[in-house]
């Protein structure tokens, strides 16, 4: 993929990332900082499917922009045609780890399977 | 053969905010904000995923973040992910060609029209930006 359409999905998802989180963060704020961390809250918020789906699109946003981040710093600091294939091949797999083991989390506790 | 210096300096070079004014700080301060983010939401993700383990195991691990250290880590967290937002969408603005500047003949001293006041008027906010949220998140926190 072209290095200009790479860092356009960048700046996309670091838009849409903002906009999720700070839905995010006002979930948190509005119940009350200590209170909106209480097993039961937590729970409702992952059986609400809006608010889940919504969690599931912030991780898959966050680990495209977070390790197409970390691939930028990494082919900045050397070269190489091994070492960017290295790098940005780490990189993917490291993502749909991460998008993988969240999403876990996320399916298992809106079906109840907690 | 004689040795070519390729100008080479690698993690050294790249953390070394001198030189280049603010402009450099900020794109140290943006490396390191990044980084810092992508740690936390690993360790984020992990940290949710202890739901899975039932009431005990979520008590557990909240028990640890909602300490004086963990809460001090948040409003570092909050400060970092603020200053990336802000000076990201400087940045964007700026790849765009907003904000940068008309090019002009490179005359000595060579002025850069790009690193214009403007630009570093949204590098101090940023900074500015990022330690009143982090206030803000530290009297939320503490507050309770």
């Amino acid at each position: 993929m072209r290095e200009s359409v790479i860092m356009k999905i960048h700046y996309g998802t670091a838009l849409a990332a903002v906009a999720l989180v700070a839905v995010h963060v006002l979930f948190r704020l509005t119940q009350g900082f200590v209170d909106s961390l209480t097993y039961e809250s937590v729970i409702a918020n992952y059986r609400f499917l809006p608010y889940a789906g919504m969690l599931e699109i912030i991780l898959i946003l966050l680990s495209i922009h977070g390790f197409n981040g970390l691939r930028v710093i990494l082919l900045e600091l050397k070269q190489g045609r091994s070492y960017e294939k290295a790098v940005s091949y780490g990189c993917i797999a490291a993502m749909i780890a991460i998008i993988a083991y969240g999403s876990r989390t996320i399916f298992m506790t809106n079906m109840g399977m907690v | 053969m004689e040795k070519v210096d390729e100008n080479k300096e690698g993690i050294k070079g790249m953390v070394n905010p001198r030189r280049y004014g603010i402009e450099r700080v900020a794109y140290l301060l943006m490396r390191l904000s990044g980084l810092g983010l992508l740690a936390y939401f690993v360790a984020h993700i992990y940290e949710t995923s202890n739901i899975l383990r039932g009431r005990v195991g979520w008590e557990e691990v909240i028990s640890i973040t909602q300490t004086t250290e963990g809460h001090v880590i948040l409003a570092i967290v909050i400060g970092m992910c603020v200053f990336h937002t802000a000076n990201g969408i400087r940045v964007m603005l700026g790849e765009s060609g907003i904000g940068v500047g008309k090019p002009i003949r490179p005359d000595y001293p060579y002025p850069s029209p790009s690193q214009n006041a403007r630009h570093k008027i949204a590098i101090y906010s940023s900074i500015i930006l990022a330690a009143l949220a982090m206030m803000y998140g530290l009297a939320v926190m503490f507050g309770e």
